[in-house]
């Protein structure tokens, strides 16, 4: 609001947090977490604060040596640097704004702290903004950060005296009003003789008037219209049960404010864009916080070696070593000039995207998604649009989903992946009424883990990420009594907290509609035949689309059971680190339950040559450490396979979906049929599709007497009775029959095995894997079950003499 | 120092190395006791405070030089976590050695070491070397179990007992190399070249229903 073209709108401090001595460990034997790490997790909440009177916080920064930087908006100037006087009305114009942040601030148990004149910002409009009230809350009180809070002259007698609660705010509230009114007080004072002389207020009867008298203002005190001198008084009373509340003050100035807000149109083009997206795509566009603040000195680059202690005790605690300050009062500002630069040619409409509007292509779409994501135009255009479709949701669910598939913006995933999964209504009420506290038998085991789970990100090993963490697995195993704590859920649920870090309401919401969607029945205390049949599967898409490799796995007996449960009981978030895993799950969330088992086998073709040439022992190491795996490959060949797999070959029987029963989509089978067949089984309904679009190469196993009297039309008959399964070559199966199949896997069709007995159809489907076949199935129920469903598929064969149709 | 992390049985004065046994060792034990640090330690000399947990097994090798033979351990790490539970004799079926794993700090840790112990002694095979490991010596200050208990307890059952620390690196290659020293380097125990390959068998979905 109220931003000249080229002012700055942003800014950043720094400062140190607390340093633990040495090598101190917790209760639980595991070292203590660093305070700056605490402070990146308690600061979280700050950065989704939102309100006209609060500059809103962009980011907080966690750098070497426990340096924390905070960025935050930043208007006009402070109260600090304005020179000339305040008339009596637009004094009480500034309290009542300043009294409507902090009014804000303490509704949501927040307290300042350290309110100041040079904290609290005017813009040329008369727009008052709080700056950097997130001290206190930040660093727990001031418990970790070595220094303390406040300037001397705006602290309250009890917090001098080490208490204090939120109402030391108005105190310090009142004495702002009354410098702005007489002038700045205890000017010249040391801080320690400062704070006797607010200690010495104690006795006075009247705060205020004792102040002025002190400052030889009495007079001009008194010129201050009584109701704001009522104000002041009322926060300047030394009992801080005696001083008013927030609210009770914006009530007071309200009443009293003559002037109208004028209203500020919204600046228009880049500058309509929020603050966190304009920060974004300002550090996309090369903007860098660190090195405006070593340009303003705020960062002082010393040599190590002064910085080395001059002694270090046994304990691990340091004598001497030249350290920087350890808090800045200074502030570094930045402008958007290189953002303006970077997107100066984009023309004024495309700022306002039109929902129905036929989209721009943009050429970055080619590129991986790792470098769409840092491309700031490309980021520019995806945000307004995606900013745009969010607004509409639920209404625009499909549009989002449509966009989802192409990328989703890094700044906004958390709200895509909610609308993904179709979250809605009020989920803070509801997760509201869980009971997340009382303690349960579960409570040991997760304990043990969450400090085990994706602990390099800062976020999440930080102790208000355990604290939430643990909050949102007792939450869901209370709300899904079916289930049990499994190890691994803990992996599961980290995505969703780390992104939505501020809002737990939603992490739990994703949550709950993740499990049923994806892992149905994955959790519940006996899950053995759920997590059988899901392994059983994917290791029919892998015969099915890498045949040579399933046909060597199974050879070295490497079963899917010993590697690949926490793939899938997880949804790989065990396996692969977060940046890894919120790519896969962005392709998972839009494509469906059915991925998982092609990521599955897309990562086992990732692989592949070194699993070819290895026997047992490697491959089994090769999975305990897996290699480095390119998620972008991964994710991308895995929706290719997904893609062009009929639907029914991955059908499960373990799904929330409901199971069609109609002849032609039925493809169930008992549990130990399912274990002992190598290739999948298709429906006769995608058979039909597939015969429709000429996608499948049909192959009739049973005997020549039989096909000849009725087949299905285009089929190829190879009679079992002389196949040598043995000979593992196409070519033994006769020219006809190789050439059709070569033909086949030329073009990339499916290779569909009909019979009139399931045994043989298993056995001549393992024998064209064993022959490198790939996209191999068997047609579930067999020619029966299609002439009963479908008797037009079928004609008559043309009498052979030539080995024609 | 000739006596792990070397890799192949080569000594360096270049004598033969004619005998090599592989041997199968499963790790077993509560969640969160070390199980999976040992192994790193043991395998590769590193330690992570925050070693993530074990879902289904882990498995690793490492061999290690004794005077006359070399012994290779194929290392199952299982899942600490009880419902898991149901999957480790998939692991221990078949195996020589066996180290449970207890956290010296935690006494319901060293309850179910015991269980684990009783188990093996009647599922696994028996002959099965079993050693008990207090781990976590580090955190001495904080124990909960004491050093005679579980040294009794282990004289008891007939099991190798060491305290460990996964950190510090104490004791760590000392009880892999105790258990080496105690399993029998028979030529028919050095033949279970297989050993990894053996636990497969059993459990195959599918053996071989082609190829008749």
């Amino acid at each position: 609001m109220g931003v000249d073209e080229d002012g700055y709108i942003f800014a950043a401090c720094t400062f140190f947090a607390k340093n633990h001595p040495g090598e101190m460990c917790g209760s639980n034997g595991l070292p203590l977490t660093p305070s700056s790490v605490t402070i990146l997790g308690q600061a979280q909440r700050l950065l989704h604060l939102e309100h006209p009177n609060l500059c809103t916080y962009l980011d907080v920064i966690r750098c070497k040596h426990e340096r924390i930087i905070v960025v935050s908006e930043v208007i006009g100037k402070s109260l600090n640097d304005f020179k000339s006087k305040f008339s009596f009305d637009q004094i009480m114009n500034i309290g009542l704004q300043v009294a409507n942040g902090l009014n804000f601030l303490h509704k949501q148990d927040i307290m300042h702290r350290t309110l100041s004149d040079d904290n609290i910002l005017i813009d040329n409009y008369g727009y008052v903004k709080l700056f950097n009230y997130g001290m206190h809350y930040m660093t727990k009180g001031g418990n970790e950060i070595p220094f303390p809070l406040g300037l001397p002259r705006y602290l309250s007698p009890e917090i001098i005296l080490g208490g204090g609660g939120p109402s030391a705010d108005v105190w310090s509230f009142g004495i702002i009003l009354l410098e702005l009114c007489i002038g700045k007080l205890w000017q010249n004072l040391r801080p320690g003789p400062i704070l006797r002389r607010i200690l010495t207020l104690v006795h006075a009867g009247n705060t205020a008037e004792r102040i002025a008298r002190e400052h030889d203002h009495y007079d001009a005190y008194k010129q201050v219209p009584e109701t704001l001198r009522n104000i002041i008084e009322k926060c300047l009373k030394i009992y801080p049960s005696g001083r008013a509340t927030f609210s009770e003050l914006v009530h007071d100035l309200s009443a009293l404010d003559s002037k109208q807000m004028v209203e500020v149109k919204r600046p228009q083009g880049l500058l309509g864009c929020k603050l966190q997206v304009l920060y974004h795509l300002w550090q996309l566009a090369g903007g860098d916080i660190q090195s405006e603040l070593k340009k303003n000195c705020l960062i002082k680059n010393s040599p190590p070696i002064l910085s080395m202690p001059i002694a270090i005790l046994l304990d691990g605690s340091t004598i001497g070593g030249k350290t920087g300050a350890l808090f800045d009062r200074r502030i570094a500002m930045y402008s958007l000039k290189l953002l303006k630069q970077r997107l100066s040619h984009i023309s004024p409409h495309d700022f306002y995207p039109l929902m129905h509007e036929r989209k721009k292509e943009y050429d970055a779409v080619t590129l991986p998604k790792i470098i769409r994501e840092r491309d700031t135009e490309y980021q520019f255009y995806r945000l307004l649009w995606f900013n745009r479709l969010l607004h509409g949701y639920p209404h625009t669910a499909s549009y989002i989903r449509a966009e989802a598939e192409i990328d989703i913006p890094p700044l906004v995933r958390g709200d895509v992946w909610a609308a993904l999964l179709g979250i809605s209504g009020d989920i803070e009420d509801q997760y509201e009424r869980i009971d997340k506290e009382t303690p349960t038998p579960t409570d040991r085991q997760i304990d043990v883990d969450i400090p085990r789970c994706h602990q390099y990100c800062w976020l999440l090993s930080g102790e208000r990420g355990h604290r939430m963490l643990k909050r949102l697995l007792k939450a869901w195993l209370l709300t899904n009594p079916q289930y049990v704590y499994w190890q691994g859920l803990d992996s599961l649920t980290a995505p969703f907290l780390y992104l939505n870090f501020c809002n737990e309401a939603r992490a739990f919401a994703c949550m709950q509609a993740f499990v049923p969607k994806f892992l149905h029945k994955f959790f519940l205390k006996d899950n053995s035949s759920v997590i059988k049949e899901y392994l059983a599967k994917f290791w029919q898409m892998t015969a099915f689309h890498e045949p040579e490799l399933a046909t060597h796995l199974h050879e070295i007996h490497f079963v899917p059971e010993l590697f690949a449960i926490p793939w899938f009981l997880t949804m790989f978030s065990h396996v692969f680190p977060l940046h890894k895993i919120v790519h896969l799950w962005d392709a998972l969330l839009v494509e469906g339950p059915s991925l998982p088992l092609f990521m599955g086998v897309g990562i086992l073709r990732q692989l592949r040559d070194t699993l070819l040439s290895s026997g047992f022992n490697e491959c089994i190491l090769l999975f305990s450490d897996l290699p480095e795996i390119d998620i972008g490959e991964c994710v991308k060949e895995s929706i290719i396979m997904c893609r062009s797999s009929p639907r029914s070959i991955s059908y499960r029987r373990f799904t929330k979906e409901t199971i069609s029963k109609d002849p032609m989509d039925l493809i169930e089978v008992p549990m130990d049929v399912l274990f002992s067949e190598i290739c999948p089984r298709i429906s006769l309904s995608d058979f039909f599709s597939l015969m429709c679009q000429e996608k499948c190469c049909v192959i009739d196993i049973r005997s020549n007497l039989l096909f000849d009297k009725s087949c299905i039309d285009g089929s190829i008959n190879v009679p079992y009775s002389g196949v040598h399964l043995a000979q593992r070559e196409l070519r033994a199966l006769g020219l006809r029959p190789q050439r059709a199949i070569a033909d086949a896997v030329r073009l990339n069709k499916n290779v569909v095995i009909a019979s009139a007995e399931h045994e043989t159809a298993q056995l001549f489907s393992d024998y064209l894997v064993k022959c490198c076949v790939p996209r191999v199935c068997i047609l579930h129920g067999g020619i029966q079950a299609l002439h009963a469903n479908v008797p037009s598929l079928f004609t008559v064969p043309p009498p052979r003499n030539n080995g024609n149709k | 120092m000739a006596t792990n992390r070397s890799g192949t049985a080569q000594r360096p004065n270049g004598a033969p190395q004619t005998k090599v046994c592989q041997f199968k060792l499963v790790l077993l034990g509560e969640s969160a006791v070390g199980k999976s640090s040992l192994v790193l330690r043991f395998v590769k000399g590193q330690f992570h405070e925050y070693q993530e947990s074990t879902i289904g097994a882990a498995f690793l090798t490492q061999t290690v030089c004794l005077d006359d033979t070399t012994v290779k351990f194929e290392i199952w790490d299982t899942a600490g976590q009880e419902r898991y539970h149901s999957l480790a004799p998939m692991y221990y079926r078949g195996a020589q050695a066996a180290i449970v794993v207890y956290d010296i700090t935690n006494q319901d840790t060293f309850g179910r070491a015991k269980n684990w112990v009783k188990e093996l002694q009647r599922q696994a095979s028996p002959s099965i070397v079993i050693a008990l490991a207090g781990n976590k010596s580090d955190l001495a200050a904080k124990r909960m179990v004491e050093f005679e208990e579980a040294q009794a307890y282990a004289d008891e059952n007939g099991l190798l007992f060491m305290e460990t620390s996964a950190k510090t690196a104490m004791n760590v290659n000392d009880i892999f190399l105790a258990i080496a020293n105690k399993l029998p380097k028979s030529e028919s125990a050095g033949g279970a070249a297989a050993g990894g390959r053996r636990l497969a068998d059993g459990d195959a979905p599918r053996s071989s229903s082609c190829c008749k």
